[in-house]
């Protein structure tokens, strides 16, 4: 394809509002940036500039924008091809802005290379020891996208830019994941609260919702807002693709733990499908079961260094608890479900479970069940007696009032 | 000599942590770096995702509300495992002890 090709069918694309085309014929790695490298080899902006005017604007810089950034990309530039899109993505949301919904498909697809480059540009970067921050750059081109989306005050609604909302706020925390710079994600979340006219969220198309409540899931887990996080994250998987197995397991990883906090234990069959969450995670599920404190510990101990690497290390410290509630369990049955148990039977359990702590420990322990809810009953201390309630002294943990919110 | 020595013992604590790495190699999936990945498509029914399982259940309503990828009745009377055998055992000797101690004392 020749540049007056290109030209013409960037035009046809414009005119009868073909958005997949349009997206088709921006991207750098579509056939037909080759050719268009080829044509233009001696060229730089300057000589490019002649076709200024070839096309109603800002189509005309559009389309130099383009073939400059494929010509930086063919020769490996990472950063100057970085440094072209974006200018083809600001000239693209000036158009943008004045038009409707149909122009999303490529609004979409311009911002995901402008961050693929910016990705590219920083690990170049990266590997010869240079300072770059494209990845931040690009989430701030990103985030004008957002206003010109979200200001869509005249389309009528089922043409609203509005519909371009959570993809594009996706893709900016998408960004600041990467960079690991997640609080700067504050300011993009409040501006998309402070827009109340937009159309609820469960009404976009499944990948937005999925993608948006999947990082919404993950900033509330690493901020231990577990309650929410477990809400997000659990819509996210069950609205999720299920041939997208990589996006399940990513959105399981934290979820599973969550949910076992909340004593909802992932069954075989869900673990199955998921190979490397089983391997990682049923060590932890088999402990808990069975009240196995030794092997929770080994457990922890053994994936210490993935857990902290992950941020799971802390869910699952924390969901150690229920496996201590077990151990006392285990003893409760094992004393035929007495009503009055001597601390010191519980305390020889955590002993048997290699948890060496003192008789005031393993009371401490005790009262700590006790007044989490995991057990009901009272401590005599005086006669160093557990005093259980005849019915129902072990809830389910699942029975547990607001077991996310009190961890 | 001290250096082979030194080799040796280096040679024993890599071999100590082979298992280990290996085990953790498998996880290569789950990489701390992985991204959420883009969809392949942009929409898609119920009957493509987890809520096709559900017929009509909450999600995440576990076992007892009618999804079963999730378990909460789960809490076993069995004490015949080895862990629970080892615990009663050691349950009679306390109970043994505390009652001679109790014994002793009158």
């Amino acid at each position: 394809m020749d540049f007056s090709t290109f030209l013409l069918q960037l035009n046809d694309a414009i005119t009868s509002e073909n958005g997949p085309n349009l997206a088709y014929l921006l991207r750098p790695t579509s056939p037909h940036g080759k050719d268009l490298v080829k044509e233009f080899r001696h060229h730089t902006r300057e000589s490019m500039s002649r076709y200024n005017g070839a096309m109603q604007s800002p189509w005309d810089e559009i389309a130099i924008q383009y073939v400059l950034v494929c010509a930086h990309i063919a020769k490996k530039r990472y950063i100057d091809a970085f440094k072209e899109d974006s200018q083809l993505v600001v000239l693209f949301l000036r158009f943008f802005t004045e038009n409707r919904g149909w122009t999303l498909p490529a609004l979409f697809s311009i911002l995901r290379d402008l961050r693929d480059l910016a990705l590219d540009a920083d690990v170049h970067a990266k590997y010869h020891n240079q300072k770059s921050d494209c990845m931040e750059e690009s989430a701030r081109i990103i985030t004008k996208a957002f206003g010109s989306c979200v200001t869509d005050r005249t389309s009528p609604p089922d043409q609203s830019r509005k519909w371009g909302v959570y993809y594009v706020v996706g893709l900016i925390l998408k960004c600041y994941f990467k960079i690991k710079r997640i609080s700067l994600s504050k300011n993009i979340l409040r501006a998309l609260d402070a827009n109340t006219d937009i159309p609820r969220l469960q009404l976009y198309p499944r990948s937005h919702q999925v993608t948006y409540r999947y990082y919404i899931g993950m900033i509330s887990f690493l901020n231990e807002e577990f309650a929410k996080s477990e809400e997000e994250l659990t819509l996210a998987f069950y609205n999720c693709y299920v041939n997208a197995h990589s996006n399940q397991e990513r959105i399981l990883a934290y979820l599973i733990p969550l949910r076992i906090l909340k004593g909802h234990l992932p069954s075989k069959e869900l673990l199955t499908r998921f190979p490397v969450l089983y391997e990682l995670f049923s060590p932890f599920i088999d402990a808990i079961r069975t009240g196995n404190l030794k092997a929770y510990d080994a457990a922890l101990d053994k994936w210490e260094p993935r857990l902290l690497e992950l941020n799971l290390w802390l869910s699952l410290e924390k969901a150690r608890e229920l496996c201590v509630r077990c151990l006392f369990r285990k003893v409760w049955v094992a004393s035929e479900k007495a009503t009055r148990i001597p601390i010191s039977l519980f305390h020889a359990g955590l002993t048997i479970s290699g948890d060496d702590v003192s008789m005031e420990e393993a009371e401490c322990l005790v009262a700590n069940m006790i007044f989490k809810g995991y057990i009901r009953g009272y401590i005599s201390h005086e006669r160093q007696m557990v005093v259980l309630a005849s019915t129902n002294a072990f809830p389910r943990v699942a029975d547990r009032p607001n077991a996310l919110a009190n961890i | 000599m001290s250096s082979s020595a030194s080799t040796s013992k280096a040679a024993e604590s890599s071999k100590d942590t082979e298992p280990k790495n290996d085990a953790q190699a498998h996880l290569g999936v789950l990489e701390e770096d992985d991204e959420f990945e883009e969809f392949p498509v942009a929409d898609w029914k119920d009957s493509d995702t987890d809520l096709a399982h559900l017929s009509g259940a909450a999600p995440g309503s576990a076992k007892s509300g009618g999804d079963k990828l999730w378990e909460d009745n789960w809490d076993d009377d069995d004490i015949e495992d080895e862990f629970s055998v080892q615990l009663r055992n050691e349950l009679e000797k306390t109970k043994g002890a505390s009652t001679a101690t109790a014994r002793m004392e009158h």
